[in-house]
């Protein structure tokens, strides 16, 4: 199995996905069952989680096919474009979503706001996955295409894609790119510290402190993943070349969801806040030790991509 | 001096060997120390600074073993990058002020070490909070540094 065809495979998971959170919500505020609703914000926060592969194997499948002469690269790349944007707003909609699960574990249920807005940008990335996955459809599928009309694009500057614009800065500032690897560090650091504090406690060390305390430190791991993640992608969309074809970057990406599932599930299991870890039991240590494993996978992989790999 | 360290055999080793067990993994370990020696740092500074306040800063023993392990790990695997290109770093400006940032970012620690060990043991008094400051900053001064070496030293 190839990039393109791992891109196939997932590439319904975001509308499909977003389609299901906003249907749980829907239900939950029409029969106004906070179950429901806390259902929908989780699936959310995983769609938002599995939107990166989907990004990332699309842009891979873009570099495998663009040499193809029957395949239109605007075409693509209008694709792309619109999954960029699609990318961003279920980012940012996963990145609510998860504060509102956070404050509903503290104090039994969520500011409406929060749940409101989540839902809001869960409707727009909606729409904008729904045109980017049709616009994706017509790169290869001629019978959706009305009758006689021609795959969009074909004309006009090849610089005008939003995606083309950040690459231009990465590879043309002499500031932007190093700045966002420093930042990318800090990033790095908070998160790595919050969650080793976080699985100490797990592991049994301060073990006097209840687990709502560390709980609170959470906001603050999650800062530094939002500040990795906009860097990160800085990286990627900047110079996909680096990553596209790079082994470590894919280790990268699933110890990345590793770590994510169980920044969720740190987050909102009763049976971790309710948990008296002076016994723990064997799940929760396993679930303490894979998250640390994750994220030293995940830091691993990354400073490996110049060397097991061909970034420079 | 600085190009006989460069020519001593781990230098050799660690400039010419293909291996990925050289070079890339001293510099993972060095990235991964950091990570772990920041990370905990700010934890901490977090807590004095009134983040989860009502915790007694006694549950935070654990963080100076952590400190002192990821701390030598990174001197460790700092001396022998150092020596590895030891002409280039011993001559280069901005080496030395991430030296220096590293220094102030370590020696923040002793009063904080000082408050956590042996203080009341109950909230963070006004002094610390500054040194709590002062650590956050001089460590994202050095982290940032320390990154920025590869662009301004080449």
């Amino acid at each position: 199995m190839n990039l393109s065809h791992l891109h196939l495979v997932m590439n319904h998971v975001p509308t499909i996905g977003a389609a299901a959170a906003l249907g749980l919500l829907i239900l939950g505020y029409a029969r106004r069952n906070d179950h429901l609703k806390h259902a929908g914000l989780e699936v959310l926060f995983v769609i938002a989680l599995l939107t990166l592969p989907v990004y990332v194997s699309g842009v891979a499948a873009l570099y495998e096919l663009r040499e193809r002469p029957d395949i239109s690269v605007d075409a693509m790349r209008i694709h792309q474009d619109a999954a960029l944007a699609g990318f961003v707003v279920a980012e940012l909609a996963g990145f609510i979503a998860w504060i509102a699960l956070w404050q509903w574990r503290r104090r039994g249920r969520a500011a409406q706001g929060l749940v409101a807005a989540a839902t809001v940008l869960l409707i727009v990335t909606l729409a904008i996955m729904g045109r980017a996955a049709n616009l994706g459809g017509e790169i290869r599928h001629e019978e959706i295409r009305a009758a006689g009309e021609s795959l969009p694009g074909g004309e006009g500057d090849p610089a005008r894609f939003i995606a083309s614009k950040i690459n231009d800065v990465a590879v043309n500032s002499t500031w932007v790119w190093p700045a966002a690897e420093a930042v990318h560090f800090l990033g790095l650091s908070l998160t790595l510290g919050v969650l080793l504090a976080v699985n100490l406690r797990i592991l049994g060390v301060m073990r006097q402190v209840p687990f709502a305390d560390v709980h609170r430190l959470l906001p603050w791991g999650m800062l530094g993943f939002g500040v990795n993640l906009v860097t990160g992608m800085f990286f990627f969309v900047g110079q996909p070349g680096q990553y596209v074809n790079n082994g470590p970057f894919y280790w990268k990406v699933g110890f990345l969801m590793i770590a994510g599932a169980n920044f969720l599930y740190l987050t909102v299991f009763k049976k971790m806040w309710a948990a008296d870890f002076s016994r723990s039991s064997l799940a929760d240590k396993t679930m303490a030790v894979s998250s640390l494993v994750a994220w030293l996978g995940v830091l691993y992989a990354g400073r490996m991509l110049p060397f097991l790999g061909n970034a420079f | 001096m600085l190009s006989w360290l460069e020519s001593t055999s781990m230098a050799v080793w660690l400039a010419e060997s293909p291996s990925v067990w050289a070079f890339p993994t001293i510099l993972t370990l060095h990235t991964a120390g950091l990570a772990v020696l920041v990370g905990v740092c700010w934890v901490l500074d977090l807590r004095l600074l009134g983040i989860i306040r009502h915790v007694p800063l006694a549950a935070f023993r654990w963080v100076f073993p952590v400190i002192a392990v990821s701390l030598t790990v990174n001197i460790v695997t700092g001396v022998l990058l150092f020596v590895k290109n030891a002409t280039t770093w011993g001559t280069a400006v901005p080496f030395f002020v991430k030296m220096f940032l590293v220094a102030a970012s370590v020696a923040t620690l002793v009063p904080i070490r000082a408050h956590v060990l042996g203080g009341d043991g109950v909230s963070g008094a006004g002094s610390v909070r500054l040194w709590a400051v002062a650590s956050i900053l001089f460590w994202s001064a050095a982290v940032s540094a320390g990154r920025l070496l590869a662009y301004l030293v080449v």
